[in-house]
């Protein structure tokens, strides 16, 4: 899988490799920003009234 | 396709998995707690802003500083909290409504519970862990600690009664006016704080419960619970 990406990215290596730095970031921030405030909320610790809601 | 490309795929995939769990984690625990404590922070700032403004600001809806109180707006900030017990620079700010993103910027207000400082049971949630942390030291709350609150006007010192009294998510009794388990039995200016408990679980919940010990206006500089 990620053998296969690296022979798609165009490029010499410094260039796949800087590509590469850059893809892990955005992957990152769209885990922080989108992902994790979606599957944070289906743990137990927003359960802190005593009414369930 | 051979093994070799299938079971390599497989491993990277797992790696993947891995790496994406060990993130969560530190979103959980650390990023959480960065996001809220900034968003308190603004939450207090806007507060003491409003605030600031005074009476000029009294015919705005945001205003919670009129003599004819305006109802708590949702998701909006009206109060601050310091209970000295949780630190000496522990304070929160009080939002109306337990929505989960509401408790995200920081305490909540049971809407439909009693105003701040009103007769009936005046009652809030917060997280124990994440978010902050704001009730993780909840247990150490001890009879006649203090848990002080203003509104902008006026300070509103409450003394702990009873707890951490620990019971189950539906027993919503623990907000009533009068809550029962309390051990007050008349009408009064009260208050009730909530929490899950175990610290990381919710088959359970912590309460705390006060009285309404005094009330100064802000003129008058800090309640006594808040010097040292």
């Amino acid at each position: 899988m990620y053998g296969w990406i690296w022979r798609h990215l165009p490029g010499n290596a410094w260039v796949k490799a800087l590509i590469s730095i850059m893809l892990v970031v955005a992957v990152v921030y769209a885990l922080f920003q989108y992902v994790f405030p979606w599957a944070e909320p289906l743990l137990p610790f927003n359960d802190v009234t005593v009414d369930n809601q | 396709m051979s093994v070799r490309v299938i079971v390599r795929t497989f491993s990277e995939l797992c790696i993947t998995a891995g790496t994406v769990i060990v993130l969560f984690v530190v979103y959980v625990l650390f990023w959480t707690g960065v996001r809220a404590d900034r968003e308190m922070g603004d939450q207090i700032d806007d507060l003491h802003d409003q605030w600031a403004q005074g009476t000029a600001a009294a015919p705005s809806p945001g205003a919670s500083t009129t003599a004819t109180p305006a109802p708590y707006r949702s998701g909006r900030p009206f109060a601050v909290m310091y209970i000295p017990r949780l630190g000496f620079t522990w304070n929160k700010p009080v939002l109306e409504g337990t929505a989960t993103g509401t408790l995200k910027k920081g305490l909540g207000h049971y809407a439909g519970s009693a105003r701040l400082g009103q007769t009936g049971n005046f009652s809030v949630a917060g997280h124990r862990r994440t978010y902050g942390d704001p009730f993780k030291d909840f247990p150490q709350i001890r009879r006649g600690d203090a848990v002080v609150l203003t509104d902008g006007t006026t300070w509103f010192t409450y003394r702990v009664d009873k707890g951490p009294y620990k019971t189950v998510p539906s027993d919503v009794e623990v907000i009533d006016a009068v809550p029962r388990k309390s051990g007050y039995t008349r009408p009064g200016r009260y208050l009730t704080l909530t929490t899950c408990d175990p610290e990381w679980g919710h088959s359970h919940r912590l309460i705390v419960w006060a009285h309404l010990d005094s009330t100064q206006p802000v003129e008058a500089g800090e309640p006594k619970a808040l010097r040292r």
